[in-house]
């Protein structure tokens, strides 16, 4: 590993990269629109130019150009230094770079963001991207000057529908290929390209097609401007009015990282965003995944229930009293959720094995179904291998309902409401059914106590390969729903035990025990939100 | 019935000698509702004074660390209620200060003749209120009146007579109206008559002057360690005026005096904002004199200044220059500053940091009425119960500023 200069400070960087790269690595952001650490770079945006300062003993590399002498009104022949793309330029020992220091790359930029907004339709107001646009960015920080052109900008096509996921505006279109390039790179499927030249350029999709497949959303993500939109955020919210939480995503065991994007005045989600981590997800997430935000609201379960008559929580506690009353530890199951964080898992688990006795422990969960060689697996809980380490000897719900049918159990307590088999049979015992949605365990509990779902509380999860992420709380709890693991302590009090578990806190230091956590998003283990 | 002192002696008769304590304020009129003086009073002597500030706390620095650095002139206008120009010039320059924006030339002048407009009506304020506490309510209303002609053509120019908000970083909300000369040319000749008036019918009475003078003195090294500014500390003969010692805008181009007391009495403080007045009609004349009719009133940086609005309507850079500023504020750069004015009441200061964002990190404010109420209790103790009112009234507390 070397170093090189960057305006005089020097940044180490690793075999292969180029410039820009080991700046980013840095935190130092060199301005460009095309490159995209997760792409190749195609140098087509030249904002990314730099000065390279020739070496000791050599010529320096310079042009020839012709500059207006304002006072004489007069062109007069001068030199200037021939700029590189800081994309293209591989890093290499004892390179000097001069980025921000120089007038002639400042110039460079100035003229660039001029340029590429030359024909910009004035489309901020209505547009998605306003307020997190490069544009609009580097406008402020390298462009500052009126527009100088007078004449009607060209038009192109707007609202062209690309598929069911993403419609494209031409006119906002920077012809950054990053599209283009995740398409063909990253997804790959290289349906999208380039057509035409010049102001006449413009993205298109491969005739006989659309765009889809399973990453469309990240076109829209790797898009710099507001050229790409989703069908699914396109007007509904503005992106100033929304606060952000690093989460992780629910949809599979791969466990991406995720930012949930909310808006905290309707205490309401709008949208996933990829959280860069280069040992789950890179910079990407799959369209079904993209969606699972939408679970935040849909198909919640909010209120207590008993025997499916709302009542108060008070009064569901007070009826898993009377169901559990007289009832031995070796009728009692235990049925944890691959769908919950090991936090409510854990809760459940000592509530069952260590206050109440029960032995029997099973596990739950959604079914499989389809998965890639990209990012999406199989298994379709996110914390499947969390409740395979809590409970290592957990049975299927198969076995559970044999247990029930054999009359061997006869009450369940139950953490999650997703089920791959069909639990109608579980009416014949009493299930107490703690859970964040609707669902088969839902509609069979005896008692149902209403739980946060990851976006209201914070979280553990442990992906397919094992690693330990937290999903911080975004919004308020919902309805009369509070974390699971807070019912269940309330359960065991109403039980006659004693919950060692008031705040997550407690939870926590219990599971922290058997390994680290990796990609911790945020300091929230030692000091957690309440 | 038996008589009450039927077993006292001679000695215990006597009227009762321990110290009564008595609350002046808030809600007394002469306390302006804001300040609160616990009394220990010897029969009508002020034994000991305790001045109590902070009834009219608002958090208002706290309140313009949460919006953008252009969404703090509203709260400012209101620190200084009856100046708020200046305030709003002052803060406009302490942000131009860490930007390193310089204003054009005709802004600066246009901020300095609105200014000692609102020094004008500052003073006549407090000088007529004063008057109206101790009973002379006739010369209140001529200063009234020619405070209307102030606000006449400080509504004209800004839309507003008392909270304008009409500083901008960078400028000011608007160039000046087509008759902002022919009025101020008309209007400072008619305020300096009616101060003239209400002055005659005050300086020739004897109550009123047997009631100032000689109350409340402070030497002008007592003022300094204070930390008093403005007409209460050229009121002991210290020429201190910011505009004269560390110039701002074109204060060293034009030509004023600065008018000094000589025993840092409560009539030197009355006698000190009379002379102001004066020397700023001076430097309004002068102001309107070199204002230029055309050109620029705001800087064209676009970090901080609005776009015009056809600009922003039809073209992209407009539209985004305007999103900028609007949704995420002016990026000030990150660094810290003070820079102070002269206010109405001494020296406003303003020392802000910024973190680089569009919001302020903290905006803490220096009113020049803090530390001149500190010194109240020295003025006043010893001193008769009535002597409050006016050497109250001549520091020209205004609870909008002290309190913070």
């Amino acid at each position: 590993m070397g170093t090189f200069k960057l305006d005089g400070k020097p940044i180490p960087f690793e075999p292969g990269d180029t410039v820009i790269k080991a700046a980013w690595r840095q935190g130092i952001e060199i301005p460009h629109y095309c490159w995209h650490p997760g792409l190749s770079a195609p140098a087509n945006c030249r904002m990314c130019l730099v000065e390279i300062a020739p070496k000791p003993g050599q010529r320096p590399v310079v042009l020839d150009i012709l500059e207006l002498d304002a006072s004489t009104g007069e062109y007069k022949p001068v030199q200037k230094p021939k700029l590189q793309p800081a994309c293209y330029t591989p890093a290499s020992e004892g390179l000097e770079i001069i980025s921000d220091n120089s007038p002639h790359v400042r110039k460079a930029r100035h003229d660039v963001q001029e340029f590429l907004l030359l024909n910009h339709p004035v489309d901020c107001p209505i547009c998605d991207q306003s307020g997190e646009c490069k544009l609009q960015d580097y406008w402020l920080e390298h462009g500052r000057y009126q527009k100088r052109m007078r004449d009607e900008p060209v038009h192109k096509p707007k609202g062209v529908v690309f598929g069911k996921t993403i419609v494209y505006d031409g006119e906002r279109c920077v012809m950054c290929t990053r599209c283009v390039r995740f398409m063909a790179e990253v997804a790959k499927d290289p349906v999208l390209d380039m057509r035409e030249r010049g102001n006449l350029n413009e993205i298109f999709v491969a005739p006989g097609r659309e765009l889809d497949g399973h990453y469309t959303f990240m076109t829209e993500h790797v898009c710099p401007v507001g050229a790409l939109t989703t069908q699914d955020f396109r007007f509904k919210a503005r992106v100033w009015f929304l606060r952000t939480t690093p989460t992780v995503c629910q949809g599979c065991a791969t466990g991406c990282n995720a930012h949930l994007d909310y808006d905290p005045r309707y205490n309401r989600a709008y949208r996933y965003r990829p959280r860069d981590n280069e040992k789950v997800n890179q910079f990407w997430m799959c369209d079904e995944g993209m969606l699972t935000y939408k679970e935040a609201h849909d198909g919640r379960a909010l209120e207590a229930k008993v025997g499916g008559a709302v009542v108060s929580t008070a009064k569901a506690l007070d009826a898993v009293k009377a169901m559990f009353a007289g009832v031995g530890p070796d009728a009692i199951a235990v049925v944890l959720s691959a769908q919950h964080s090991l936090e409510d898992n854990w809760a459940l688990h000592e509530l069952g094995t260590a206050l109440v006795g029960a032995k029997s422990v099973y596990a739950s969960g959604k079914p499989e179904g389809y998965q890639d060689a990209i990012l999406i697996h199989r298994d379709k809980n996110p914390n499947t291998k969390g409740v395979a380490e809590l409970a290592p000897g957990a049975k299927p719900v198969q076995a559970l309902l044999d247990d029930v049918a054999a009359g061997r159990i006869t009450h369940v307590l139950v953490v999650g409401s997703a089920a791959t088999v069909d639990v109608e049979a579980l009416r014949a015992s009493k299930v107490v059914t703690i859970a964040a949605h609707d669902g088969p365990f839902a509609a069979v509990a005896s008692v149902f106590l209403p739980a946060t779902a990851w976006a209201e509380h914070s979280g553990t999860y442990v992906n397919a390969r094992g690693m330990r992420q937290v999903g911080e709380a975004a919004l308020q709890p919902q309805g009369d729903a509070r974390p699971a693991w807070r019912q269940i302590a309330d359960i065991a009090t109403v039980l006659g035990y004693e919950a060692p578990w008031k705040k997550i806190r407690q939870v926590r230091a219990q599971l922290l025990g058997s390994a680290p956590i990796e990609s911790t998003p945020s300091p929230s283990v030692s000091a957690p939100a309440e | 019935m038996e008589p009450l002192d039927i077993d006292l002696d001679e000695g215990e008769l006597e009227l009762p000698a321990d110290p009564m304590h008595l609350n002046m304020g808030p809600s007394h009129p002469a306390m302006h509702g804001t300040v609160r003086i616990v009394l220990e009073l010897s029969g009508e002597t002020i034994v000991k004074a305790d001045v109590q500030v902070g009834y009219l706390h608002r958090g208002f620095e706290k309140m313009c660390e949460r919006g953008t650095w252009a969404q703090v002139f509203p709260y400012v206008d209101r620190l200084n209620y009856v100046s708020p120009m200046l305030n709003n010039v002052g803060y406009a320059l302490a942000v131009e200060k860490l930007c390193g924006i310089a204003v054009p030339e005709r802004c600066q002048w246009y901020r300095m003749a609105l200014g000692e407009l609102a020094r004008i009506s500052d003073h006549l304020t407090c000088n007529g209120a004063m008057a109206m506490e101790l009973g002379a309510f006739t010369p209140f209303l001529w200063f009234v009146k020619a405070r209307e002609m102030v606000w006449d053509i400080l509504e004209e120019e800004t839309g507003a007579r008392l909270t304008h908000s009409f500083g901008r970083i960078g400028g000011m909300a608007n160039p000046p109206t087509a008759d902002f000369k022919a009025m101020c040319g008309m209007a400072v000749g008619k305020i300096l008559g009616l101060v003239e008036e209400g002055e005659k019918m005050l300086l020739k009475n004897r109550i009123f002057i047997d009631r100032l003078q000689n109350v409340g003195p402070i030497s002008g090294a007592e003022a300094v360690s204070l930390g008093w500014t403005g007409p209460c500390l050229r009121s002991t003969g210290i020429a201190y005026d910011i505009r004269k010692a560390h110039p701002y805008l074109k204060y060293d181009e034009v030509d004023f005096d600065v008018p000094v007391g000589t025993r840092g009495d409560t009539l030197d403080r009355f006698l000190c904002r009379l002379g102001e007045i004066r020397q700023s009609k001076r430097i309004i004349e002068q102001c309107i004199e070199r204002m230029p009719d055309e050109g620029p009133i705001n800087s064209d940086d676009p970090r901080v200044v609005l776009p015009g609005k056809t600009d922003v309507y039809t073209t992209i850079e407009g539209t985004i220059q305007h999103f900028k500023l609007i949704m995420e504020g002016a990026k000030v750069p990150a660094g810290e500053v003070y820079s102070y004015t002269e206010g109405g009441n001494g020296e406003l200061g303003y020392y802000l940091v910024s973190d680089g964002s569009g919001t302020p990190y903290r905006v803490r404010i220096r009113p020049p009425c803090f530390q001149i109420t500190g010194g109240l209790h020295r003025l006043i103790e010893g001193r008769m119960l009535a002597d409050i009112v006016p050497t109250f009234g001549a520091l020209n507390m205004i609870g909008g500023e002290c309190d913070h």
